[in-house]
């Protein structure tokens, strides 16, 4: 897991990286809007631009997100060839397979680009935004919001992804236990899955118990420490970026 | 005064299974002990009364003579207990984030919280590791990384479950070092092991479990010669003296 750069923190020292985490989300949430909105070419073009951009002062590793977005290239894939298909109209003129209609790969791009966009901007706010800082803008935001209990989901999401790849390493290793103790001869798929999941959610339930107790051996409450946000003018500037990107989308 | 007293002490759990029973034991303030006993003897179960993780069936647990009940959290804070697996203590994303994550929930203010974790990374030499993520470090530098986490929380006592399970030898020296320093330093620690012979010549106490009871208790050269008796192997060869009991050159 620690290999993997997609959708994870990497500290940098970069104005992407010092911006207030709630402008952040702020953002992110503006210029996935605008990619849900876009509908013209010059809509994609400069949203493109925006996310290249801001990958780039992000000094992101680019070449190893894109190794990780294959993924994320397949079901993309996938979209457009079942928009292609399936939306009726008429055939892309001199093109073989006439079951194609131009509408439907039109749309079927358009929605490809949707999707590429909101990708690279949620990797860009995941690879500048440590889990703290998104755990304590949640906790901001929800703060107003009566008979919430910001603190606890704070820490309940704070908690899922520091897990996530503690979990991924107890998978990994009971695999290739099972993998040494010739698990591959039981053909019954069903029986295989059983001997993973079983002892896994039986370990990870342990283990959730150990760090209930670890975290109440340092005195675990939820009245603590605020979190302290320093907004500075470059923080505006991109935050302005953003919302005229996302008036020139939807005007 | 003694830092730590337990009277009594039981614990019973729900199966009827007697974990520990009739446990009196008195800690004077700058005492390292060991507390040695086979697996199953009650070791753990011991240690999580001392930090009110568990509350005892039968019995009492005093710190600084006041019981653990009058004032469970500031008891949390004067007992720091260091847990056998690190992985279950790390609960922050990065090494910072982690160290803060004690200071925080005594809802210090935000720029004490900043200078007690930079002070604490310091003392276990992981300043320079203070971004990177916790998951990425090796045995003995997440167990540096979760004494920190309880540093922040200035304890008086430092009680440390099984440190040295699972790490090579570089490992054990660096917690060992770090152990030391901190008993150096003034604090109590109370170290539970059944690995006498990484340790031992630092101690001024040990004390050996046996079936959830307190079966000797002593200085290290008169105890360490039942220690066997107990499921807990004998280290001394023939002639050999507890002071050269150690990991650390």
């Amino acid at each position: 897991m620690a290999e993997i750069t997609f959708f994870h923190y990497i500290h940098k020292d970069t104005v992407l990286h010092r911006m207030d985490g709630r402008l952040k989300l702020i953002c992110l949430l503006l210029l996935s809007l605008s990619a849900s909105f876009a509908s013209k070419l010059e809509h994609y073009l400069v949203l493109l631009f925006v996310v290249i951009f801001a990958l780039l002062i992000a000094k992101l590793p680019i070449k190893a997100l894109l190794k990780d977005i294959k993924f994320f290239g397949i079901i993309i894939l996938i979209v457009i060839v079942v928009d292609a298909f399936n939306i009726p109209g008429d055939p892309i003129p001199y093109f073989p397979v006439t079951s194609i209609s131009t509408k439907g790969l039109i749309t079927g791009l358009r929605f490809a680009g949707r999707l590429t966009i909101i990708i690279l901007v949620c990797a860009v706010i995941t690879g500048t935004t440590s889990l703290m800082t998104l755990r304590n803008v949640v906790e901001w935001f929800l703060r107003p919001i009566p008979f919430v209990p910001e603190v606890r989901i704070a820490t309940m999401i704070s908690l899922t992804f520091t897990l996530i790849p503690v979990i991924f390493d107890n998978l990994a290793e009971m695999m290739y236990a099972q993998k040494a103790r010739c698990v591959e001869l039981r053909k019954n798929p069903i029986e295989r899955i059983n001997f993973i999941v079983f002892p896994l959610l039986s370990q990870t339930l342990r283990k959730a118990d150990e760090i209930v107790y670890a975290m109440e051996a340092r005195c675990y409450s939820e009245v603590r420490t605020r979190a302290v946000f320093k907004t500075n003018k470059i923080d505006w500037l991109l935050l302005a970026i953003c919302i005229s990107v996302f008036l020139f989308v939807i005007l | 005064m003694p830092i730590v007293e337990t009277e009594n002490l039981t614990h019973i759990f729900p199966d009827g299974t007697i974990a520990i029973q009739d446990i009196s034991l008195k800690i004077n303030k700058g005492e390292f002990v060991v507390i040695a006993g086979a697996n199953g003897s009650g070791k753990t179960v011991f240690a999580r009364h001392l930090n009110g993780l568990l509350k005892p069936t039968k019995g009492s647990v005093l710190i600084d003579g006041k019981p653990i009940t009058e004032n469970i959290i500031e008891a949390r804070r004067k007992v720091g207990l260091v847990f056998q697996n690190p992985d279950s203590q790390i609960v922050g994303q990065t090494v910072a984030e982690d160290v803060a994550f004690g200071p925080e929930n005594l809802n210090l203010p935000a720029n004490q919280v900043k200078a007690v974790v930079k002070e604490s990374l310091e003392a276990v030499g992981l300043s320079r590791f203070s971004t990177r993520s916790p998951h990425t470090l090796s045995g003995g530098e997440k167990r540096k990384l979760a004494i920190a986490g309880i540093l922040a929380m200035k304890p008086k006592v430092i009680i440390f479950d099984e440190p040295f399970t699972g790490l090579d030898y570089p490992g054990v020296v660096q917690v060992l070092k770090q152990i030391v320093k901190l008993h150096n330093m003034g604090h109590t620690i109370l170290l539970i092991t059944h690995e006498l012979e990484k340790v031992l010549a630092h101690a001024d106490r040990l004390v050996i479990m046996h079936k959830g009871k307190l079966v000797e208790d002593g200085k290290p050269e008169d105890v360490i010669y039942h220690s066997e008796n107990y499921g807990v192997r004998m280290p001394l060869n023939d002639g050999q003296k507890v002071a050269t009991l150690t990991w650390l050159k």
